[in-house]
């Protein structure tokens, strides 16, 4: 934290984040049948395909050089972004740096399951609250419309993700929990923690709670903490947009 | 058959040994074969507050390492005929607690015992968890104050994902709400959070309200459980608690403010 520093003057600081991500998790390296998969999946679920960054996981393919060029190449034309590579050996990191793609160390253990033994799983959150502590189960793609319905508290400590479409909770969220959604959070209960909506950078997203405690508001990366956020207004139901880049919260009684 | 209970609440200092003394207590004075477990390894309190500190010998690191049988270090309590103790080591740390060597204790005292209390120690790190993980109810000790809520709301968060149950995908644990240190009086002055603001937040079953009360602090450091003072405010809430627990339908009190009236006060007030 450099204070000397006058804000106006930077022209960037550098953030962390998590962002949640699409990996590709290849198990043939021929761009044909890559090819043809990538085509029968755009016909299923169009809404998945807009320019979507995904990091090509090459980890279950054995061989020392992969054709990374065309690869890249087919999947941008069923419009999918390729930003990095995760795996492999030498020569294919030095070819993805080579194509302005990044490179991550392979990931052994805990593997991100394939989205599309996720789908049929998906419907999650009904039942039994299955995601404490940080658990993000995935939404299935195309799915955007349905998203997530999450039954009961969330409680200090656990973390609620809804990575495509909207995240709906029927319960309460408690001070020290986070929801998460690409789109809007729905609250039915009181908000007392962490509610982010929006979390791919969709302005449009909003939050919507019945009763307003949260800990802190964000939509798209906008952001307000519960001490900025007008007194009147706690306790009260209330539905959260972003306005000219500014954070509103408007009552709905 | 044995019930597993875990009395446990996140925070420390709430009152979990306390109350899990109290209950066992409680537990075996209404005829039921008890044991209970101290698995606050390295702080040992339980033997204190059951007054057997005298009587240790072998402990529950011994039983789990093979040193020493289980029926060598239960220690049988004085007052109570059903009742035994299992005391902590106060030489060891929590890392010398293994899940397998739990899981054989509770096995062998299943068989003898109707009910198993296990008193947790605070946080949620190996300790704490090893209490819970075997667990068939849960008693989450609160006290009304917002760090303790939001402690005992993170463990009701762990209860439902980190023990055996929620792993094999049994029922779930029957989580249960213990309030302690209640003062009715300073709830009125907004001091301390209300019951009802209370169970709003943590959303589970009220099992019982202990108010704050001179008789908890006395019987701690008698080593005399305060279910065995039944004259005492907070004897009575335990035993109510424990009645509950056996499934009798009982009348909540002690949480509402009495103002004394012209002849307690005359006669110093009886109700300690």
């Amino acid at each position: 934290m450099s204070l000397n520093v006058d804000r106006d003057s930077m022209a960037f600081t550098f953030k962390g984040g998590m962002l949640p991500m699409t990996v590709m998790e290849l198990t043939s390296a021929d761009p044909e049948r890559i090819r043809e998969q990538l085509a029968s999946k755009l016909s299923q679920s169009p809404a998945f395909f807009q320019h979507t960054p995904v990091v090509l996981n090459v980890e279950k393919l054995d061989e020392p050089h992969l054709a990374l060029e065309r690869i890249c190449a087919v999947c941008r034309a069923h419009k999918l972004l390729p930003v990095a590579v995760r795996g492999g050996p030498d020569p294919v990191k030095q070819s993805a740096w080579a194509l302005g793609l990044g490179w991550f160390p392979p990931q052994e253990a805990s593997r991100p399951r394939a989205l599309e033994s996720v789908a049929d799983a998906a419907p999650a959150g009904d039942g039994k609250p299955d995601a404490p502590e940080a658990v993000a189960t995935e939404a299935p793609p195309g799915a955007t419309a349905g998203g997530r319905i999450y039954r009961g508290t969330v409680r200090s400590g656990q973390q609620v993700t809804a990575p495509e479409g909207d995240l709906v909770v029927v319960g309460a969220v408690n001070a020290g929990a986070e929801v998460l959604a690409a789109g809007n959070v729905h609250v039915y209960g009181a908000l007392r923690g962490r509610a982010l909506a929006g979390i791919h950078g969709d302005d449009k997203a909003g939050i919507f709670c019945r009763e307003l405690h949260a800990e802190l508001l964000s939509v798209a990366g906008n952001y307000k903490r519960l001490e900025d956020i007008d007194p009147r207004l706690l306790g009260t139901t209330v539905q959260v947009q972003l306005f000219d880049g500014q954070l509103s919260i408007k009552s709905l009684d | 058959m044995a019930k597993i209970i875990v009395v446990t609440s996140g925070k420390g200092g709430v009152g979990k040994t306390t109350s899990a003394a109290a209950i066992a207590t409680g537990l075996a004075l209404r005829g039921k074969k008890t044991a209970v477990i101290d698995f606050d390894v390295g702080l040992r309190n339980l033997d204190l507050i059951m007054g057997c500190e005298r009587r240790v010998v072998y402990d529950l690191v011994n039983v789990i390492q093979g040193e020493a049988g289980l029926n060598q270090a239960l220690i049988r309590d004085k007052r109570v005929d059903n009742l035994h103790i299992l005391p902590a080591s106060q030489t060891r740390d929590k890392e010398a607690l293994t899940q397998e060597g739990v899981e054989k204790v509770l096995d062998t005292l299943n068989q003898d015992f109707d009910f198993i209390i296990c008193d947790s120690p605070a946080g949620i790190e190996r300790g704490a968890q090893l209490a819970m993980y075997f667990a068939d109810e849960a008693i989450v000790v609160t006290n009304p104050e917002v760090s303790s809520v939001r402690d005992s709301d993170r463990i009701i968060g762990l209860l439902a994902s980190k023990t055996r149950r929620a792993e094999r995908g049994d029922d779930p644990i029957r989580e249960h709400l213990l309030i302690t240190r209640y003062n009715p009086g300073r709830v009125d002055l907004g001091d301390m959070l209300n019951l009802d603001d209370i169970r709003e937040i943590l959303a589970i079953d009220l099992l019982g309200l202990i108010p704050e009360s001179e008789a908890v602090l006395r019987a701690s450091n008698q080593g005399v459980p305060v279910t065995h003072d039944d004259s005492s405010d907070a004897g009575q809430a335990y035993a109510d608690t424990v009645a509950r627990l056996l499934g009798e339908e009982v009348p909540l009190r002690f949480h509402e403010y009495q103002k004394k009236g012209l002849l307690s006060r005359m006669f110093g007030g009886t109700r300690r």
